[in-house]
């Protein structure tokens, strides 16, 4: 039909039916994940915290909730509620922080969920996450004070990034905290690979839910992720052997 | 879990987003009430986060105020941002946010500090780049430095005279670095960031994770 993106809709209902059947397929087949240093060591410094009485620090970045580059913020989220449900006995539970105010609102209502399914609810308070400052560089001016003020000894910065998410990171790194950071943007990506200890790169930032066990829809989701690779993978390979023949499409 | 409130905000979320995210495939442009739906839903977005904002800014307030409130850890700079938060608000009401009064203090305040910190961004890099492999001594991270400093030289100003006998040969592995091998390697991660914000959007829109809560 005429005005139809015919391909782009094919490619959705790819997504969404691959999503179904994996999750409803679930534990039946069983998953193996790659080893992913960040993630590893997100859960040692969790129970560290936990012990030692200090703070998780978790940064959505300085995206907005509505832009183009929310998603690895959703994905910071998906990981907070399994923080938030690990350290909600700890004396210091995890305090988030965002550039943008209806993220800010979000992450509230995110901690709230998942204090109430750790039977916290008690527990939480609304200033635990929070809007640091609303244009990128007060935001990172004030993560130092933030680490300070509140004792952090892991810092997870999950998000949008631009060029101040390096200044996040190695501020996390001079007060030698663990420091975990992922985000979507390819060149910020480069700057917090040379800055954070554990970066995350491409795909592993959305890989948190399943790495860390939040449900199984977040192992789904990455055997989606898998299975549509491998149909892109074959594609370029189908594409270039063509191409070698001297055949044109 | 327990059936809840949830559903109904669940419920929302998911019709509204689909209906959006349809309107790109589909030319709703083409039935005037779809049309007009899918504007007033993208515009409801657009003041929702405007809104956003000013909770936000009333968000700082509150964290810094309880600080003081309470003389927690930090608590003299809570202070000052208090006070300098809202003696910017009672300038930019007073005199209105385009005056001269207002531009004086964005830029001889936020621009230099926000200056500032980009020096030190500069500053940071060039000290991980020497730090990396102190802390992670993996062959990655050898690839990662020798390309940064081949790169480096094929492109600094001065590292190499133009003149040179070795210039050629570094603009050329830098060209090819940057041509080549980053940009296949970056098309590569452009996938998997793809894929994982599709499927990451996928549960947002089937209420597989609801971010606006379960109650």
């Amino acid at each position: 039909m005429i005005g139809i993106n015919l391909l782009g809709l094919l490619v959705l209902v790819l997504f969404v039916v691959l999503l179904i059947v994996f999750i409803a397929i679930g534990d039946r087949w069983p998953v193996s994940f790659r080893k992913i240093r960040g993630y590893e060591a997100l859960l040692k410094a969790l129970e560290r915290a936990v012990e030692s009485g200090e703070r998780v620090h978790l940064s959505l970045g300085t995206g907005s909730l509505i832009g183009t580059d929310s998603a690895a913020a959703f994905a910071g989220l998906v990981v907070l509620t399994e923080i938030a449900k690990v350290t909600s006995l700890s004396d210091r539970p995890v305090v988030v922080s965002t550039g943008d105010g209806a993220m800010a609102i979000v992450a509230q209502d995110t901690l709230r969920s998942a204090y109430r399914e750790a039977g916290a609810l008690d527990r939480y308070e609304p200033i635990s996450a929070r809007m640091l400052g609303p244009t990128p560089f007060s935001y990172a001016a004030n993560i130092p004070i933030l680490l300070e003020s509140e004792r952090v000894s892991a810092n997870v910065l999950l998000g949008a990034f631009g060029a101040e998410g390096a200044l996040a990171a190695d501020f996390g790194e001079r007060k030698q905290t663990f420091v975990m950071a992922g985000t979507e943007d390819i060149q910020s990506q480069a700057l917090l690979y040379a800055v954070a200890e554990y970066p995350l790169i491409g795909e592993e930032v959305f890989a948190g839910g399943a790495y860390l066990d939040v449900s199984p829809a977040h192992r789904a989701s990455l055997r989606v992720q898998d299975t549509v690779r491998f149909i892109i993978v074959g594609g370029i390979l189908i594409g270039l052997l063509l191409n070698l023949l001297g055949i044109s499409l | 879990m327990k059936l809840g409130s949830y559903l109904i905000w669940a419920a929302v979320a998911a019709v509204s987003g689909l209906f959006v995210l349809l309107g790109y495939f589909i030319p709703v442009n083409l039935i005037p009430v779809a049309f007009q739906l899918r504007l007033l839903i993208m515009q409801w977005a657009v003041l929702l986060a405007a809104v956003g904002l000013f909770v936000g800014l009333a968000n700082i307030f509150l964290v810094h105020w309880t600080k003081v409130g309470e003389q927690s850890e930090g608590w003299p700079y809570s202070a000052i941002l208090l006070i300098f938060f809202l003696i910017t608000l009672m300038v930019g009401l007073v005199f209105g946010p385009d005056s001269e009064t207002v531009r004086l203090l964005f830029n001889y305040v936020q621009l230099p500090v926000e200056a500032t910190l980009s020096g030190i961004l500069a500053i940071s890099l060039a000290l991980a780049g020497f730090r990396i492999l102190s802390y992670r001594r993996d062959f990655i991270s050898v690839v990662f430095v020798g390309t940064a400093f081949f790169v480096l030289i094929g492109s600094g100003p001065g590292l190499i005279p133009n003149d040179g006998p070795g210039y050629e040969f570094f603009a050329g592995l830098r060209n090819w670095i940057a041509q080549v091998a980053a940009a296949g390697g970056a098309r590569g991660i452009l996938i998997g960031v793809a894929l994982g914000s599709v499927v990451t959007g996928l549960r947002v829109l089937l209420a597989i994770d609801r971010p606006y809560g379960d109650g």
